[in-house]
């Protein structure tokens, strides 16, 4: 259950996963026939991918091919929207994570998001990335908490003179920074960003590359982007989605069509559909 | 359904696939022009081969920077990037090419007027240039077409080209007592030498066929390995 699911031990050191032989890397995600339908409409269909431990996994995909609603299927965000039904078998650690009991808010304390648009509360630095370990009651050394936090996400150096500041004062980046840092503070296992670079300049942009590689020492990042190069810069493996329609092309869902090591992708993709998207032969 | 875009970056890769094939034409005219230096051993003619091996320095450079000026803007990938390290190679080994026909067209001025040539050395010579236009022409079609059968039967036409390597070499050592004669030999050894490399360059541009279309990269034959 996850009630009682603990983040999970690192039984070795997360550079030993990467020299490990891909096949061996745990699992932190196991995904068989997957679909979501918002009322008698599919999002998505019939995914089945596993997501390692320790990898930056990407999902790209032409829009509407379902990539933000898969993404939002692995912390169960699409329970908040009324007509959505997630179908299939989606396993979190072997656990399934709409199993009978599990409790929604404890997923989505092992598994943090960050969105597109950077949405710091109005209150002060301090105060966001404290958030979450006040509302668990980890107010025990809580000063070492938020400055753990902010280090991990590369803002501690721009913000720890003014940590009592409002958290809107900061730029767009150090906003996108500073909620990576509040996802961080509760030490989840997982965290799931939805581009999150879209609203960011190039600097900013690269910040959170960076970020996103010293991360995934020891979380696992699953990332949705429509930057292709971003794709293949940070992540391990990437997951190509595209839309299906049917006879009448009355209704579009999402598919899973490729999903390798990102080298493999960008390089030599098995699919043809894959590699005319990539190569931005098709829009 | 879908839309075909970015046309003028496809435009100009086709173009550029073009224009880097072309140098093998522009080998193959080389060669045909030192083919017939070497049998008439012509200083005159030869003088030409090697100032015309500027067309092909230029055609290096020129597709050389546009296709890394390419790669900058529009971040190609998948087959189009595997196209593009490929020509780049391709660029390499034209420009090799190039150069080894040169190699060949200085020798022809040390050998004096009127050399004491032997018919059969000369023959073999000859013979081993006009089978590596052969094999430039080969090596352009297999990669216009993408055609890895065809890259591969490049090996099979470059043992022809070893072999007459071969036979000059025995020829050479058996070519009698007389100094000039003997100076005469070694120069052309030096010549089927440099005409064995641009066999060499062509086996080397239908590997790169064979890259762009698997991609994967494998040597279709490895000297430092022969048995495997």
């Amino acid at each position: 259950m996850i009630e009682q699911m603990e983040r999970p031990a690192i039984a070795v050191r997360p550079e030993e996963f990467r020299q490990a032989d891909s096949g061996d890397r745990e699992k932190v995600f196991e995904l068989k026939g997957v679909g979501v339908d918002y009322g008698d409409a599919a999002a998505v269909k019939d995914i089945s991918m596993d997501i390692r431990r320790n990898d930056v996994t990407a999902l790209i995909g032409p829009s509407g091919c379902g990539k933000s609603t898969l993404l939002r299927c692995l912390n169960r965000m699409n329970d908040l929207i009324p007509a959505a039904n997630v179908h299939g078998e989606l396993l979190y650690h072997g656990e399934d994570l709409y199993g009978p009991g599990v409790d929604p808010v404890q997923v989505r304390k092992l598994i943090g998001m960050v969105f597109q648009k950077p949405n710091p509360f109005p209150k002060s630095i301090y105060d966001n990335v404290a958030f979450g370990p006040r509302v668990l009651g980890r107010t025990e050394s809580l000063d070492v908490t938020v400055e753990k936090a902010l280090r991990g996400a590369a803002l501690w150096d721009e913000v720890k003179d003014r940590l009592s500041d409002n958290a809107f004062g900061l730029s767009g980046g150090q906003q996108q920074r500073l909620c990576i840092a509040r996802c961080i503070a509760v030490e989840p296992d997982t965290i799931l960003m939805d581009e999150p670079c879209s609203a960011l300049d190039p600097i900013s942009t690269g910040k959170i590359e960076d970020l996103m590689i010293e991360l995934k020492e020891e979380f696992s990042i699953v990332i949705v982007t429509h930057n292709m190069q971003q794709a293949a810069r940070v992540s391990d493996r990437t997951a190509f989605l595209m839309v299906e329609l049917d006879a009448d092309e009355d209704n579009r869902w999402g598919r899973l069509v490729e999903y390798d090591e990102t080298e493999k992708i960008f390089t030599n993709p098995a699919d043809r559909r894959t590699e005319d998207y990539v190569s931005g032969k098709v829009g | 359904m879908v839309d075909a875009v970015r046309v003028h970056y496809q435009a100009e890769l086709e173009q550029l696939e073009a224009s880097a094939l072309g140098g093998l034409e522009l080998v193959r005219e080389q060669l045909e022009r030192t083919g017939e230096a070497v049998e008439q051993q012509d200083v005159e003619l030869a003088q030409m081969v090697i100032a015309d091996d500027d067309r092909i320095d230029g055609r290096y450079l020129e597709v050389h920077q546009s296709l890394i000026a390419l790669l900058a803007k529009q971040s190609p990938v998948a087959t189009d990037l595997r196209l593009i390290s490929a020509l780049l190679h391709v660029l390499k080994n034209v420009e090799r090419m190039g150069d080894q026909c040169v190699n060949v067209c200085k020798l022809l001025p040390l050998t004096g007027n009127e050399p004491p040539a032997d018919a059969e050395l000369l023959g073999r010579v000859v013979a081993m240039i006009q089978h590596t236009r052969t094999l430039a022409s080969q090596a352009k079609l297999a990669f216009e077409r993408r055609d890895v059968e065809l890259a591969r039967d490049l090996v099979r036409q470059d043992d022809v080209v070893d072999d007459l390597n071969r036979e000059c070499f025995h020829l050479a050592l058996e070519i009698g007592d007389d100094a000039d004669k003997r100076e005469w030999a070694m120069t052309m050894l030096l010549a089927a030498r440099a005409i064995e490399r641009i066999g060499d360059n062509a086996v080397d541009i239908g590997e790169q066929v064979a890259f762009v279309v698997t991609g994967l990269f494998k040597e279709f034959e490895d000297a430092s390995h022969p048995e495997q």
